[in-house]
């Protein structure tokens, strides 16, 4: 099942489908040489572009191209957009009209607004414009601020034409250009507001069928469509739409559904279930230990609050409540510690089994055929998620500090497409629920294949600079917590017990910055990046040096001095970076350059030239 | 453009630096962006104070901040300007960035995924614009920031090139 997402938004084009002549016109004219400015980098283009092509920097999509050209959206859009932000403002407005009613400068405040929403419709239209040559496709949009983005169309993934209900009426669309850049801020979204629906159709077919032009040797995309096409032809019209809605996530949720029409279509492949784990029951016990019950607690607690706000129930008032409530009041403080304490404590328990049981019951983790993870779990809703072993980059073995106390642990996997979240959601991708510590590593090295000391055995520690640091960051903070309490209570006239008190901060930070110290490690074996930092989470990431997509490193001026820094790896999967902290200067050098080398070689320099 | 003169980065020993400095004018932007940020902060204190009647605290935390502010002012572009450096080679775009913080990073052409260009207003006003490479990681963007506007479009149609070069979806 790899490129889900892919194969599904190529779902709707046909195989082969020939453009229609407008725009097959249109690319024609394009550039046929994939290199114009071949002259060398920087001597291409005349020096002197004036003002309207700036912005664009595309001397050499534009100039160098005579049939190319820059498109605009569609003159319906200076509809569109005015009406869409006008129907966005109107609570406001109202607000203002009823407001200023008796004064009449409502009226004036909706012209006001109204005319500002045609001025930036006409800036929008008259601002945004894109071109599409044979290899890139490029968006120019913003009148102060000014944008151009560009993408090389074999990077193009999938093509999203959607339609609000105003945009219908008028006869125009959206076309969201997805690449596999995951950036998360929408405003760098790749997405043309207000075309015509002939032109996105057009859009979606040059680009799409684009792909399968230029790149033979590509995206996942192209081979997985045949694949799959036999295998489940009525389902992958609903599919694909799914998937226009879901976007990213449907790589997630979409394998899912897809398993079981694998299951009939590849009945070889599909016999070949392997177990790997199930849930046992005596890892509840594990599940007082973990944040989800407190989580669950904050739920029912919000729920209890939204249902007594909204039936105006004074809960206190109620005959049951005040029962307890009196009984409460009857005991002796030690009494009141005692009972209330355990009834806390017991009452945690249970709402943390209850939330492990809502998520883990049944968890199962099988392989299934060669190259897929099947999850399956859940009381009430059950979700099965389907993890493909391409798309899988890693894994996290997480010890929160309870957890680990009692030597367990859980692992996440880190795939692309399957974004790991945070709290809940992080189950999305759990591939093991709290458990003991060796099951969560004996799963990991199987599910990657990797030998048992990976996941288990000891890391090269980053020395004494990084201890020192992990103490002064520690007390430096606690201190800082201090002062602020001694102040708090001076300028109060507070109680002295209090600031005493907070001086238990000074040994409580220090055990911490032990303890850190003690987790922080790197290792690289076997192509496998270990990293591992954390004390109250502790985590041991596990990814594969092919999956790594870059470097960045980080030093702050502290750092400097003590000849540390912070390596971190990017990848397309899981948390998107992972980190090597405070690594000593030379190892984290060494380590990246051993993990990719080709990639940072060229810009180390030897270390006899370095120093003087 | 890759540079012949392999220089050892003093910051970060084994590392080389990156070939090119960003524009010098680069430093009037900062400076203009850090002092008009500041200068925002000093009036909101001003209009705080003279509505309680300009007492001596206020006084003293205008005076402060105003201090800070202009030594941030004048100090931080310039520290900045000596630390932003970038470099393309065929394989990797190379770029180093902060000041009191700096950051290396690194990402190979192959892997980029979408090229963009930026020019806000302040930047326009100095004739600057900046270069984001995104590749397939949300960590991973490359961002140049400073450069000359010309420069930058040059910047921009050759990445754009070198980045066709690399078929496939690259993550």
């Amino acid at each position: 099942m790899t490129g889900a997402s892919d194969e599904t938004a190529m779902a709707p084009v046909p195989v082969g489908v020939t453009a229609d002549p407008s725009v097959a016109e249109q690319s024609d004219a394009g550039p046929s040489d994939p290199q114009p400015f071949d002259a060398g980098p920087f001597a291409a283009g005349p020096s002197d572009r004036g003002l309207a092509m700036a912005g664009a920097g595309l001397a050499g999509a534009g100039s160098g191209v005579p049939g190319a050209r820059w498109r605009r959206l569609s003159r319906r859009s200076m509809v569109v957009r005015p009406l869409t932000d006008l129907v966005r403002l109107l609570p406001l407005l109202a607000g203002l009209l009823i407001l200023h009613s008796r004064t009449g400068s409502g009226l004036l405040w909706g012209a006001a607004a109204s005319v500002f929403a045609i001025v930036t419709g006409l800036v929008h239209w008259a601002t945004t414009r894109y071109l599409i040559t044979d290899e890139r496709v490029y968006l120019r949009r913003g009148l102060l601020n000014q944008k151009t983005l560009s993408v090389a169309r074999d990077r193009v993934r999938t093509v999203d034409v959607t339609a609000h209900l105003l945009h219908r009426a008028l006869g125009v669309c959206r076309v969201s250009i997805g690449t596999g850049r995951n950036d998360l801020r929408s405003s760098e979204n790749f997405h043309l507001d207000g075309v015509t629906r002939a032109d996105a159709e057009s859009l979606r077919l040059v680009l799409l069928s684009g792909v399968g032009e230029f790149g033979a040797d590509e995206p996942a995309a192209a081979p997985a469509r045949p694949q799959a096409a036999p295998a489940e032809p009525g389902e992958a019209p609903a599919l694909a739409g799914q998937s226009a809605l879901a976007g990213q996530s449907a790589a997630a949720g979409q394998p899912a559904a897809a398993g079981p029409a694998a299951l009939a279509g590849q009945p070889v492949l599909a016999e070949r279930t392997t177990e790997m784990v199930r849930l046992r029951v005596s890892w509840l016990l594990f599940a007082p230990l973990t944040m989800t019950g407190l989580v669950v607690l904050g739920v029912l607690f919000g729920a209890i609050l939204q249902i007594t706000n909204a039936t105006d129930i004074n809960l206190a008032a109620t005959g049951p409540v005040r029962h307890v409530v009196a009984d409460f009041t009857a005991f002796s403080v030690l009494q009141r510690i005692l009972v209330g304490g355990s009834v806390v404590l017991v009452g945690y328990v249970l709402i943390a089994m209850a939330g492990y049981i809502a998520v883990f019951w049944n968890f199962r983790l099988a392989g299934q055929g060669a190259d897929t993870l099947r999850v399956t779990r859940g009381l009430l809703s059950i979700r099965a998620t389907t993890i493909s072993l391409s798309r899988l980059r890693g894994v996290e073995i997480s010890e929160p500090l309870l957890l680990r106390a009692a030597r367990g642990a859980r692992c996440v996997a880190i795939a692309t497409g399957l974004h790991v979240g945070r709290g809940a959601e992080r189950d999305g991708s759990a591939l093991v629920p709290p458990a003991p510590r060796a099951v969560a590593q004996r799963v990991a090295s199987a599910v990657l294949g990797l030998p048992d000391d990976i996941c288990s055995g000891p890391l090269e520690s980053h020395g004494r600079a990084a201890r020192r640091r992990r103490y002064t960051r520690a007390l430096a903070g606690a201190v800082l917590i201090i002062a602020a309490i001694c102040l708090a209570t001076w300028a109060q006239d507070g109680p002295a017990w209090v600031w005493v008190a907070s001086l238990a901060l000074l040994p409580a930070s220090a055990l911490i910055a032990a303890d850190r110290y003690r987790s922080l490690g790197h290792r690289l074996a076997g192509g496998w990046l270990v990293s591992r930092t954390g004390s109250l989470a502790r985590r041991r990431n596990i990814i594969s040096a092919d999956a790594i997509i870059g470097w960045r490193i980080h030093q702050t001026w502290f750092q400097r001095r003590q000849g540390l820094l912070t390596l971190t790896a990017t990848t397309a999967a899981g948390q998107q970076h992972y980190s090597v902290r405070d690594i000593p200067v030379a190892d984290g050098l060494a380590l990246a350059a051993a993990a990719t080398g080709d990639l940072l070689l060229p810009f180390l320099q030897e270390r006899a030239a370095a120093d003087p | 453009m890759t540079t012949d003169n392999v220089v050892a980065d003093p910051l970060l020993p084994g590392l080389r630096v990156p070939g090119n400095r960003v524009s010098r004018r680069a430093i009037s932007y900062w400076t203009a962006r850090a002092a008009a940020s500041g200068a925002v902060v000093v009036a909101v204190e001003l209009v705080l104070a003279a509505v309680s009647g300009f007492p001596a605290i206020w006084r003293a935390a205008i005076v402060v901040t105003a201090t800070f502010v202009g030594l941030h002012a004048i100090i931080m572009p310039r520290w900045r300007y000596r630390v932003h450096r970038w470099e393309v080679t065929d394989e990797a775009l190379y770029t180093r960035s902060g000041w009191f913080s700096v950051h290396w990073r690194i990402a190979p052409i192959s892997r980029i995924q979408t090229i963009d260009s930026h020019r806000s207003v302040g930047e326009r006003l100095f004739g600057l614009a900046n270069v984001t490479a995104t590749t397939a990681s949300a960590a991973g963007p490359v961002r140049i920031h400073g450069l000359d506007r010309e420069l930058a479009d040059r910047l921009l149609d050759q990445l754009a090139v070198a980045t066709g070069q690399t078929p496939g979806d690259a993550t």
